[in-house]
């Protein structure tokens, strides 16, 4: 489509992109401060035991050992959803959690440290599936959870509850019950591992350089975490983050404690392994359900139970369970629902913020029993989708457990496109059934959608300096983990003020240089930060030409802006510079506000074509289309690297060959390594398409969301559909690696 | 990672003298065994590494006397670009090819690729966290534990991890030797399952070249691989073949702690020509033997794939 739009909508180079191809950006590991030491976890060889007794002298009596930590040297603070995780505790609650912590001189001494830190432990009965976890004598992993299951928090929406399901089922002409296994415990692995620096500059002021994708998450969470003190976060050049460098605490407590205890400042870096085995995992989920449908693809009735296996550790599980919920009420319009919730401990690593966020973890595990529905009702799923997915004036319960109308757009387009450029009218050929054969070789197509109101979660505040020689300066708390989105900003700004795009700058990410902005989280970059920016940007073009009103004799409606220059609307030639219109020492401030908004909505449909070979049981991913709805296109190649973010990140792969593979014997994550972790590499890459559509959407002036965050979710899903079609038999449980598919297909003797 | 010496070695006898302190360890590439140092996978660390690519001599691929000679240190990734090698030791040059990334290839040694410590993730755990059998402990962890990716032949001195090399099973089917610095090995009887180690090499011992007879007439060999990505990975299972010779060579590895010459299979399909009929039989014939436990009876199915396949890929 085209616009009128000096930068929107136009490829620009990314602000950073020189930095980053040239080595000049700075990542937390060319952060190098004064007298700072390296810090390092002793972590737990058992899954779950009483610690009896600590001996540290051995650590301690090491020269260059500045300090050893255990759990009767920190606070006692916890954190998480609900609040329950301690930094260090008295016991271990997974293999790889922290016992003790060491602060040295090099990274070789604090490693021996480590060694010479003797733990006697009482080993406690471990769980790691959430059956096991709530059987009656099972040891509580927290007193608080005597059952392991942590209570639902009332204020989120935890479970989906409305209609009448009765009357739903008795209206439906085919009923399904079934399982659906979304267990995999996959790792986003941003190529970065979590890190932090962190020193006290005063006892009341942290301060704190962290690999991160939000500044102000981190301060919004930490702050209570460090009795309220005052914090700083500084965001360095993020190498990744998929949503696990949010909200994550541990190496942010793990260092501000040692730096609190040496008075000097201390560096976490975690080692691949740590990163894998000890950091956030994405949840694990089973649901049981009972599906209700007409021969029309209409859905009368959901029910079921969807059991949500956190680890070790909630980081944020009621709230991605109030998301999920949410989101499945975006892609399934039904009227009768019963889908109740429960989120259980085990003793796995812990699992935390993932992009996806609740939504791709349940829709992946409720989906498959969709098909089973509509294969019973024999419905094309693409018509399913169609018919099934929010339409302007649909109600739906949101996060927080409030009512919202959706008054967006219509994605039926991005359906229409995606399978055209697909080819999905010629490809299908029915459930269970492969749209080629050749010989051993079998092809089958799949296809999953995801919707996301988070777009315009939480609140944001954006302030912008105009400097006299006409270049303006975005203040905001927004740090860069890749998606883009500091150079966009820049870009909405730019066509604003109508200035040269090189003039326009982000300020330093910190959290003290800048207003509150809550972070780029759930794809709501684009609309929240973006409005937040247009309407400061829009009050310092305001206050400019009210101060070169009266110098240029005009109204400030008789004024326009341009590359720095202010001139007359019926007479160009009349113009001044910015600095004829302010002097040279003034400062023009724009500010903005964004407050939050779930009446819109992200969307994308994911085809997929897969190639099955029966005789080795090998899943080839051949082909995939992502057909993004977001509105106008602000960045294309960001968005079009963001929308590829479906493979990787614990997305699609989760259902080829991705996820953590624990021995249930010892609770260790055996493949905690990047040979034995399968992750996709570049010459494994399928052919892949992305499309946007550009339709409008009603958010603000450039009329844009976001869409990125929910790039792997539809994948999983459609995976497991195309696997099913290309074989015949349906696996619930993913991922779909060998072993499984030739289990189903009955070639394993 | 520890600190540790590294010293360039000028002649094999340097070599030969260091390696005998018992603390000095042989470096060539490398590949294998700065993974096993950066994880300080084993009960001991080296203080001195010794490099043997500065020693002259070690780097060739040539044709004399009926013997295709490939030198201890030769890169892979030459071995794999040698038109030579493509063309009568087809399944050589395949395997080489198939072995991780270009950067490994680019670094790693035909000698190292054969003389590699085996894959096991109990073994290989960072910091030593499991004491195995192969390091001297009492225990195997993965006859308890998870070991989908395990021997389906059984164990070998109470350990079922597998061998894992790519190019070992090419050069069992070409029929190669390993000549080292006192004797000539049998590629086949080369291997070994020792604490460490998985050759039966002294511990002053040094692999000088590897020799292949030149394949009759008409013989072709292939190589084929099962791994879940086309780089990186170890494999899963892997199979080389030889036939068109006196006696058709065919060898599995990654299915038992040492690479496993398929007997049964070769004479399954001795003296008949090769179709979908005769390879499955072979196929079948190959794993007649296996007694995988539970988790990777998978690869059985694989094996006799791989058998199959790679007989097809020489007609």
């Amino acid at each position: 489509m085209t616009n009128n739009y000096r930068y929107i909508g136009k490829d620009t180079p990314r602000k950073d992109a020189r930095d980053i191809v040239t080595g000049r950006a700075e990542y937390l590991d060319d952060v190098r401060l004064p007298h700072m030491l390296i810090g390092k976890v002793l972590r737990s060889p058992l899954p779950h035991a009483e610690i009896r007794s600590i001996d540290v002298s051995k650590a301690e009596a090491l020269p260059g050992v500045h300090a050893v930590l255990t759990y009767k040297d920190v606070p006692d603070a916890t954190w998480g959803i609900p609040n329950h995780m301690r930094l260090l505790d008295k016991k271990v609650r997974f293999v790889g959690d922290a016992v003790a912590l060491v602060a040295a001189d090099t990274t070789e001494i604090a490693n021996h440290a480590v060694e010479r830190i003797r733990v006697e432990y009482e080993p406690l009965q471990a769980c790691y599936d959430v059956d096991e976890a709530t059987q009656p004598g099972q040891p509580p992993l927290y007193d608080q959870y005597p059952d392991n299951v942590i209570p639902q928090i009332t204020k989120l929406l935890q479970n989906v509850i409305k209609g009448d399901v009765d009357k739903g089922f008795a209206e439906a002409d085919e009923i399904i019950e079934g399982t659906g296994f979304y267990e995999c415990f996959p790792n986003p692995l941003p190529p970065e591992p979590p890190g932090v620096i962190a020193y006290w500059k005063n006892p009341d002021k942290l301060v704190a350089y962290v690999a991160t994708q939000s500044l102000g998450l981190n301060k919004y969470l930490a702050q209570p975490f460090f009795r309220m003190a005052d914090t700083q976060f500084i965001a360095t050049q993020c190498g990744g983050s998929y949503g696990t460098k949010n909200a994550n605490l541990t190496p942010i407590g793990y260092a501000a404690e040692l730096a609190r205890a040496t008075r000097r400042p201390v560096k976490i870096y975690y080692t691949k392994e740590e990163h894998l085995a000890a950091y956030s995992l994405r949840l694990s989920c089973r649901i049981n359900a009972r599906v209700g449908i007409k021969n029309d693809g209409t859905v009368t009735a959901v029910t079921g139970e969807w059991i949500v296996n956190t680890g070790s550790g909630s980081e944020a599980g009621p709230h991605e369970i109030a998301v999920g919920c949410g989101e499945l009420q975006l892609a399934l319009r039904c009227p009768n629902w019963d889908l109740r919730s429960k989120l259980v401990v085990t003793n796995r690593a812990p699992t935390g913020i993932v992009r996806g966020y609740g939504g791709q973890e349940l829709e992946s595990s409720i989906l498959p029993i969709m098909g089973m529905a509509m294969e019973k009702a024999n419905v094309d799923p693409l018509d399913f989708f169609k018919k099934n997915f929010v339409r302007v004036g649909d109600e739906y319960f949101w996060r927080n457990g409030i009512k919202y109308i959706y008054r967006g757009i219509d994605f039926s387009p991005a359906i229409d496109n995606g399978a055209a450029r697909f080819g999905w009218e010629e490809k299908w050929k029915g459930w269970g059934k492969p749209m080629s054969v050749h010989g051993n070789k079998r092809r089958g197509v799949g296809v999953g959608i995801h919707c996301n109101a988070d777009v315009g979660e939480d609140h944001s505040e954006a302030w912008i300096k105009l400097t006299p020689d006409g270049r303006a300066l975005i203040l905001v708390a927004v740090s860069e983990a890749g998606q883009g989105q500091r150079s966009s900003l820049c870009k909405m700004a730019a066509e604003v003020l109508n200035l040269p795009l090189e003039h326009v700058n982000m300020s330093f990410p910190d959290t003290d240089g800048n207003p509150f902005e809550f972070a780029l989280v759930g794809s709501r970059g684009t609309y929240t930060v973006g409005k937040a920016v247009i309407e400061a940007a829009e009050d310092a073009r305001r206050r400019l030409l009210e101060l070169a009103s009266p110098v240029m004799n005009l109204k400030p409606d008789e004024l326009e802006t341009e590359d720095g220059y202010i001139f007359e609307i019926t007479n160009p030639d009349n113009r001044i510079p910015w600095r004829k219109a302010t002097g040279i020492v003034r400062t023009v401030l724009g500010q903005g506000r964004f407050s939050e908004d779930f009446t819109l909505s992200n969307f994308l449909v994911t085809f997929v074509e897969v190639e099955v070979d029966t005789t080795t049981g090998m899943v080839k991913l051949v082909n995939v289309v992502n057909s993004a709805g977001c509105g106008q296109v602000i960045a294309p190649a960001c968005l079009e690297g963001q929308l590829h973010g479906a493979l990787g990140a614990a997305g699609l792969d989760t259902a080829i060959f991705e996820g953590g593979m624990l021995d249930p014997s010892i609770g260790r994550m055996m493949n905690s390594n990047m040979i034995d972790y399968k992750w996709r590499t570049f010459n494994d890459l399928p052919e892949f398409s992305t499309l946007t559509q550009d339709t409008p959407m009603p958010s603000h002036r450039f009329h844009a969301v976001g869409v990125g965050e929910i790039a792997t979710s539809p994948g999983p899903s459609a995976v497991l559909m195309a696997v099913y079609n290309a074989i015949g038999v349906r696996i619930m449980d993913y991922p779909f690696t060998p072993d499984k598919v030739l289990k189903a297909l009955s070639k394993i003797r | 990672m520890k600190s540790f010496n590294h010293t360039n070695a000028t002649s094999l006898a340097e070599v030969k003298t260091a390696l005998a302190d018992g603390k000095t360890n042989l470096i060539a590439g490398g590949t294998d065994l700065i993974g096993t140092l950066k994880d300080n996978i084993l009960r001991t660390y080296p203080s001195t590494l010794i490099n043997i690519k500065t020693v002259p001599g070690l780097d060739f691929i040539k044709e004399e006397g009926g013997v295709l000679k490939i030198g201890a240190a030769t890169r892979l990734a030459d071995i794999a670009e040698n038109p030579t090698v493509k063309q009568k030791y087809t399944a050589l040059a395949q395997a080489a090819f198939r072995v991780g990334t270009p950067h490994v290839r680019e670094m790693g040694t035909i000698g190292g690729n054969i003389a590699q410590l085996h894959r096991c993730w109990y073994f290989r755990k960072p910091e030593n966290r499991f004491d195995c059998i192969r390091k001297g402990g009492n225990q195997c962890f993965a006859m308890m534990g998870d070991n989908r990716y395990h021997s389906i032949f059984g164990a070998v001195n109470r350990c079922i991890a597998v061998n894992i090399s790519d190019t070992a099973p090419a050069l069992i089917a070409l029929n190669a030797r390993v000549v080292t610095d006192r004797r000539k090995i049998e590629t086949e009887n080369f291997f070994d399952v020792r604490t460490p180690g998985n050759t039966i090499l002294d511990m002053d011992e040094i692999i000088r070249e590897i020799e292949i007879p030149v394949p009759p007439a008409g013989a072709k060999s292939a190589f084929l691989k099962f791994a879940i990505r086309k780089s990186i990975d170890f494999p899963i299972v892997n199979c080389a073949v030889m036939v068109g010779g006196e006696k058709p060579r065919i060898c599995l590895n990654a299915v038992a702690p040492k690479p496993y010459r398929a007997t049964k299979a070769e004479a399954a399909i001795a003296g008949k020509t090769i179709n979908e009929e005769t390879a499955a039989a072979a196929g079948e014939a190959a794993v007649a033997d296996a007694r995988p436990l539970e988790a990777a009876r998978f690869k059985v199915q694989i094996a006799k794939t791989l058998v199959k396949r790679a007989l097809l890929a020489t007609v």
